[in-house]
């Protein structure tokens, strides 16, 4: 993607989402409609709600549900700076050792308890232990021990610089806190000090929020959210034609366009959602000569294949990093289609054409990889390599390509990690606990490590973006594109600007209105 | 065989007659990169001159895979069905012609598998194997073989109870002569409409099961996986599972027509 | 009383085989809950973590022992995946199937019966070869098929009925039967093929009877004759072979309820098996196979009671 093109899209994206559709955009920049409290929002979800602990959970659909209900300690502006939010203010020593945390006095949990250090304590240890099975407990692997000399005090030591420590409290994975004791009964009844208290699941078929009046910010417009769990794609667009919803989030990607030039609807679309990926297994004998990695890279177009899979709802791009984050590589770009080239480089490699046999694993967890691997296929074979696709459901994917590492060539999706930290040490470095791809790289491992003492935030960055130079130059990964996110309401939903937040993957509903109600 | 000359008879044969030619001969007339042959810029389009029955969602021919998708579904199905024969017919055959306690313990872990819905039995086998065109075949025919053991066990029980065969046995006859020469040959022919129906079964088995994810394995053509992959845009192009539900359609009406018929001519007792 | 006796222990014992096989196969799936559960966000510390606290390094006889002894004494445990515990939520999935089982078989009845009628009074005639081509028709088509077509139609095209979710009838009895009714049809429309087809050879078969002759020679009108005499004799055997169709709706509703979101025991498994949710898949196999064997007990001993063939000393 060009430099120029790209500031446009960043340009959009700051100035608030691009939203098209009747009443709304209209309404907001008049600023004549004033919200209203009260009904019930009817939310077709995309996909089904799993485990509801905070910590434990690792899908992204529940935790899309669950930024209604927590809040974490701290958070982070549009421009993805973080700033205060159960914490009014903090403070990092000199040494990068010690975090000081002021918390607010008027932060009240669902249960009618006032939150105290003792429950940032709670949560932050609760995390940390490996036995409560958190996704994030690595972020607490460096600290030390917590105090609270008193009861909106909380000092965190950590034993080692941690640069992005902070960062990713942001999170509420990591950073979230929840009243102390509460743990046994977060996977079925989550408890925080969100805008919306958790009423009810009845499982598979809906959730329901209800407003929680004493919110620190200000109590939610909305009474009610019904979240209806509908993966179906058609279903959830009859729906929302039909009136049975107030709104659907994944507009399915081919019909977007249909759907901006209908009056009759609201959309919402953003960039970045996520961010695709093309990878190879590294210990997989071929892959380990980067002139045949490089040759795989060289026979996709990847703005074709964008136009195909996504229908254009894309955006590619060569580097990973979230793109109005600082640590992004605008300088690097991706290779272009030049079957000579690939041929010439796999004949270097000592392939001839029809020698190589490569099986490429995609999960039907989502149609669009599916469609992806089958318009690459054709490629590859047109390139020379003999290759076959085997479609994996999603948990079949996670143990043969995530855990056993038993694939040749895989695709893959990120929600955008923009702390940077967080996405090239996990993915990149040769002990990175997302590093499914067995990438083992001395050069590579010695910039993380490096990264991640580096407190000066400037120099950090120019790190980071020096670790994307080095991925693309040596095709680590075939880095693809960032996708859309999309959302489709019907024209009495109001603030639908405010829904998506600055990491683009997650929702919430504090200033959504209902017109009519 | 005056049977097979009725309405029925003419259109059932006749459709089974052309889908296995076109099983058999599409795959040698038509090239393989027809089918898989992508054209951007025709994508879910209708029928044109180009594709007299449109395209998918990544501007694939419908006709051509609908074409090549039948030797996919009537090898995964006749394999299938072959595969539960095997294993069916000497357990059901065994079990029906001696009786006691064999019988009773063949018979009772099949009613234990009929507990199972085939498509549920089928659908967990392929999540054991993991999903390929093999272990479909595989899964699909381990959920019917229940079936076909029951029936082929009642039908040696009635042959065996005959008199002529009953007096046989009191001469002396071994055991396996006595199957060879007169069970095999009188339980037969409601075998052979019971596989045929079971083809049918087949058809729609590997279907439900492409649809679920767990089938067939693209970019091969299947009808099942083209039905599943229509899913999403079936409300602006239709043909994308018209095509190739039309074809499991016809396929299964024409089996079941023929099964009928075949019924009507060989075993009269069932009408 | 001695055949049920009889029966009855050999169902005990074929639900016992039941419980095994359906445990023996849930272990030897590929995949881990573990990892499931963490999604990409795993690494091997908190893999091992939770599979511990999860029970999944016991050994497999002391896994099959909580197990059973949890079905027996009531507790089923909880899902790996989703913290509900399994015994109310199958409970309340099971409502929910039971609704579009009971809806389909009626709708099927609805239509075979007179189908099967019209086909068996004008036998071998083009009424016949309608009739059962119709009814072939219904089976011959995948029921996802149909239920795309309807959700099509109805819900798309008409907007008279939702294409999806689930109303419990306790909430909203007229609410429950609208959400019910497409995936019904689309089950009804393919068990109706079996029902109309035995429909018509029972027909035929008492149409052809003595007294059925006697009726006729009396001057009782042929409306009198097919509705009271006939149909109340070919009831039994059809409703008999209606009750065995519960299996074939069982296997079915797995595809369905996925496609209408229509959230039942199907439903459940397919969920389930998809997530490698050890406890939940042997759970949800176990009760559906239980149904399916206690339903054809129950037709059975109907059968028996009505059919003097068989004995009830």
């Amino acid at each position: 993607m060009k430099r120029r093109d790209f500031l446009k899209t960043t340009t959009a994206l700051m100035g608030g989402l691009a939203i098209t559709g009747t009443g709304i955009g209209v309404a907001h920049a008049d600023g004549h409609a004033t919200p209203v409290s009260g009904g019930t929002l009817i939310w077709g979800h995309s996909e089904t709600t799993q485990n509801l602990d905070m910590h434990q959970t690792g899908t992204a659909s529940t935790g899309r549900l669950l930024q209604n209900v927590h809040e974490s300690i701290v958070t982070t502006d549009k421009d993805l700076n973080v700033v205060p939010n159960l914490a009014s203010s903090f403070e990092v020593s000199q040494d990068g050792l010690t975090y000081t945390f002021n918390l607010r006095d008027d932060v009240m949990f669902h249960t009618g308890a006032k939150m105290t250090s003792a429950d940032v304590k709670y949560s932050f240890e609760r995390c940390a232990d490996p036995a409560t099975g958190a996704t994030n407990f690595e972020v607490f692997n460096a600290v030390e021990s917590i105090d609270t000399p008193d009861d909106l005090t909380v000092i965190v030591n950590l034993s080692t610089v941690n640069a992005p420590f902070l960062s990713r409290l942001a999170e509420n994975g990591a950073g979230v806190v929840m009243p102390m004791g509460s743990g046994d009964t977060q996977g079925d009844m989550p408890v925080g000090a969100g805008p919306f208290k958790f009423v009810r699941r009845e499982f598979g078929n809906e959730v329901e929020l209800e407003r929680f009046d004493d919110y620190f910010d200000g109590p939610a417009y909305l009474d009610k959210i019904i979240s209806r769990e509908i993966t179906e794609p058609t279903v959830r667009l009859t729906g929302l034609r039909t009136g049975e919803l107030h709104m659907i989030n994944d507009i399915p990607l081919d019909r977007m366009a249909e759907f901006e030039g209908n009056d009759d609807f609201q959309t919402v679309s953003w960039f970045p959602l996520n961010f695709d990926f093309v990878n190879f297994n590294h210990d997989f004998e071929p892959f380990k000569d980067a002139r045949v990695r490089q040759a795989f890279d060289l026979m996709l177009d990847k703005e074709t294949l964008m136009l195909g899979a996504l229908w254009g709802q894309g955006t590619t791009s060569a580097s990973p990093s979230f793109p109005t984050s600082a640590s992004y590589n605008g300088d690097i770009s991706q290779r272009g289609q030049d079957f000579e080239r690939a041929r010439a480089l796999l004949a270097e490699a000592g392939y001839a054409p029809g020698e190589l046999k490569v099986v490429f694993k995609v999960t039907t967890n989502y149609p669009y990889h599916v469609d992806s691997a089958q318009i690459m296929l054709e490629w590859f074979r047109q390139g020379g390599v003999d290759m076959t696709i085997e479609q994996l459901t999603w948990s079949d994917w996670l143990s043969q390509v995530w855990v056993d590492k038993d694939f040749q060539v895989t695709m893959m999706n990120f929600f955008t990690l923009w702390e940077p930290d967080f996405l090239y040490y996990s993915l990149y470095h040769s002990t990175g606990g997302f590093n499914y791809r067995k990438i083992s790289e001395p050069a590579l491992d010695e910039m993380l490590e490096k990264a991640r003492i580096t407190t000066d935030s400037a120099a950090r960055m120019d790190i980071y973006k020096d670790v994307q130079t080095y991925i693309n130059e040596n095709t680590l990964d075939v880095i693809l594109w960032f996708r859309n996110g999309t959302i489709g309401a019907q024209p009495n939903v109001m603030g639908l600007d405010t829904v998506v937040q600055p990491n683009g993957s997650e929702m919430n509903f504090h200033k959504v209105w209902l017109k009519d109600a | 065989m005056r049977g097979f000359l009725t309405a029925k008879g003419i259109i059932g044969g006749g459709i089974v007659v052309i889908v296995l030619l076109t099983a058999l001969f599409a795959p040698l007339l038509i090239p393989d990169t027809w089918a898989t042959q992508m054209d951007m810029r025709a994508r879910l389009s209708g029928p044109t001159l180009a594709h007299p029955l449109g395209t998918d969602q990544l501007g694939r021919d419908l006709m051509y895979r609908m074409l090549l998708g039948a030797q996919t579904s009537i090898m995964i199905a006749g394999t299938a069905v072959l595969m539960s024969l095997v294993i069916g017919l000497p357990l059901g055959v065994i079990s029906g012609y001696f009786g006691g306690w064999i019988d009773n313990v063949l018979m009772r872990l099949v009613d234990t598998l009929l507990a199972f819905p085939a498509l549920l039995l089928a659908l967990t086998i392929s999540a054991v194997l993991g999903p390929n065109l093999t272990n479909t075949i595989i899964a699909i025919g381990i959920a019917f073989t229940p079936y076909l053991a029951r029936i082929i066990r009642g039908e040696a029980l009635r042959v065996a109870q005959m008199p002529y065969v009953e007096a046989a046995r009191a001469v002396g006859t071994p055991d396996t002569l006595m199957i060879i020469r007169h069970v095999l040959p009188n339980i037969m022919p409601p075998v052979i409409v019971q596989v045929t129906i079971s083809l049918a079964f087949a058809i729609l088995a590997e279907a439900g099961l492409s649809f679920l994810g767990l089938g067939t394995q693209p970019p091969d053509a299947s009808w099942g996986l083209m039905i599943q992959a229509s899913r999403d845009f079936l409300d602006v192009a239709p043909l994308t599972a018209l095509v190739p539900g039309a074809a499991v359609a016809i396929t299964v009406l024409g089996l079941n027509m023929f099964g009928d018929v075949l019924r009507d001519v060989l075993d009269p007792r069932t009408q | 009383m001695h055949y049920i006796a009889n029966r009855l222990l050999s169902v005990a014992f074929t639900l016992l085989l039941i419980s095994l096989i359906t445990f023996l196969v849930t272990n030897i799936l590929p995949g881990d809950v573990a990892m499931v559960i963490m999604g990409t966000q795993s690494n091997p510390e908190a893999l091992a973590g939770l599979r511990e606290s999860l029970g999944l390094n016991d050994p497999l006889i002391a896994q099959y022992g909580r197990w059973i002894t949890g079905i027996l004494t009531g507790d089923w445990g909880r899902s790996l995946v989703f913290k509900e515990a399994i015994g109310p939520l199958i409970a309340d999935k099971v409502v929910a199937s039971a609704l579009i089982v009971v809806m389909s078989m009626c709708i099927a009845l609805a239509a075979a019966i007179p189908l099967g009628i019209w086909a068996a009074v004008h036998r071998d005639k083009w009424q016949d070869n309608a009739a059962s081509t119709t009814a072939l028709f219904g089976v011959s088509l995948p029921d996802f098929f149909w239920g795309i077509m309807l959700i099509l139609l109805f819900a798309r095209y008409l907007g008279w009925l939702p294409s999806s979710g689930f109303v419990h009838p306790a909430d909203d009895f007229v609410a429950a039967v609208r959400h019910a009714f497409l995936p019904s049809l689309a089950l009804g429309l393919g068990l109706m093929a079996h029902l109309t087809r035995m429909t018509r050879s029972t027909m035929s078969s008492i149409l052809s009877q003595e007294f059925i002759r006697v009726a006729r020679a009396k001057g009782l009108t042929e409306r009198t004759v097919i509705w009271r005499y006939a149909l109340a004799n070919a009831i039994g055997p059809v409703m008999t072979v209606a009750g065995l169709q519960v299996g074939y709706l069982f296997g079915s509703i797995i595809v369905i309820e996925s496609l209408f979101n229509f959230t039942g025991m199907g439903w459940l498994t397919y969920q389930a098996l998809l997530n490698r949710d050890i406890p939940l898949i042997q759970s949800t196999v176990f009760v559906i196979a239980a149904v399916v064997m206690l339903t054809n007990l129950v037709v059975d001993l109907l059968y028996a009671a009505v059919d003097p063939r068989i004995k009830l000393p």
